[in-house]
């Protein structure tokens, strides 16, 4: 039997539903926190999950309550909005080789946040290419899913959930340096790789560390590019 | 919510996907096509892992900072290593990290 013929939608979906579980344990808290400070905003809990729903996009969201609730004109903060999603533009063209073509992506590729980005990238390759579709779809949907049940919970007993548990709320966010770690160390086998990955989490570290995260991302990434090409021009200067 | 307050959330939801499905189709079209690119740019494919460097940079600083969650961050992050050395999936060494993680969390709180 050939592996189109033995592949099942439905096995593919629920492996991408599997191995995006510990993306909720950043998601989960992340969200619990926006659907709290939203309705602290004055917005209500639908309004809240709505704009998790349609937005789906962490800091930019927090930036847009922010904003409304000090009054921000609203052209500004759609720009602001905008300008922090702006990274997602290098997300989609890193993957349209590795997915076949279909006529859902323009809905499906909402789903492309930085961590199913990250996770997709990094299990794609691996992957029979019959499976990339069903898998995506799962490993999406339930990142969207969580956090729009998660802001509505938020919204709705954020406070008391966060006054019960307060250690979860610190706990369970460490599933996602855990997991990028897990995908960023095949790539220290490679001494240029290493050292452009290694300058990258540093930049990342420091300016998320002097308030600057939400830049952070694609500011880090350029230095590491940087470092990757810097060390390549080293190496052939030496050699000739 | 007012109109104009919804206008904004659509507006915002509308450019956020578009930034998300445009580049996306883009590629796929110009990908193999007689016209286009026969792979991807390099630059890309360089960025594409890196993004993900960053990604776990920004997510390394604590929920709340203290010499206690640094610590247990660094514990945490070299478990998940050590087991992902053995392993090399995806799935126990996030496992591993959270746990020990969350025990040097929950030790230095009880002392």
């Amino acid at each position: 039997m050939n592996q189109a013929a033995s592949h099942s939608p439905l096995r593919s979906a629920l492996q991408g539903v599997r191995e995006a579980i510990p993306l909720l344990g950043g998601y989960i808290p992340v969200a619990l926190s926006f659907g709290l400070v939203a309705t602290q905003a004055g917005f209500s809990t639908l309004e809240a999950t709505a704009i998790s729903a349609l937005i789906y996009a962490g800091a930019s969201q927090f930036l847009f309550v922010g904003m409304i609730a000090t009054g921000a004109p609203l052209w500004l903060v759609v720009a602001m909005t905008l300008l922090i999603n702006v990274r997602h533009v290098v997300y989609g063209p890193n993957l349209a080789a590795l997915l076949p073509r279909s006529r859902h992506w323009p809905w499906l590729m909402h789903g492309l946040t930085d961590q199913v980005f990250a996770l997709a990238l990094t299990r794609l390759p691996q992957l029979p290419e019959v499976k990339r579709f069903s898998w995506f779809v799962g490993a999406s949907l339930l990142a969207w899913g969580a956090w729009i049940i998660g802001t509505a919970v938020g919204a709705t007993a954020g406070e008391a959930f966060t006054a019960r548990w307060p250690l979860l709320g610190e706990i369970m966010p460490f599933a996602l340096p855990a997991l990028f770690l897990t995908m960023v160390a095949p790539r220290f086998t490679d001494k240029r790789w290493a050292v452009a990955m290694g300058c990258t989490i540093l930049a990342a570290l420091g300016l998320t560390l002097v308030g600057w995260s939400n830049v952070a991302i694609p500011l880090a990434a350029a230095c590491g590019a940087l470092c990757f090409y810097m060390v390549t021009f080293e190496t052939r200067r030496r050699t000739s | 919510m007012s109109t104009a307050l919804w206008l904004a959330v659509v507006v915002s939801a509308l450019g956020t996907l578009l930034m998300r499905v445009v580049p996306f189709l883009w590629m796929q079209r110009r990908l193999n096509s007689s016209t286009g690119l026969n792979n991807m740019p390099q630059w890309l494919g360089i960025l594409g892992p890196l993004m993900i460097a960053a990604v776990l940079g920004v997510s390394i600083v604590p929920v709340n900072p203290s010499a206690v969650s640094w610590i247990a961050t660094v514990i945490g992050l070299s478990v998940t290593l050590l087991v992902w050395s053995r392993v090399r999936s995806l799935g126990w060494p996030v496992a591993a990290g959270v746990a020990v993680f969350g025990l040097v969390e929950v030790t230095a709180l009880i002392w």
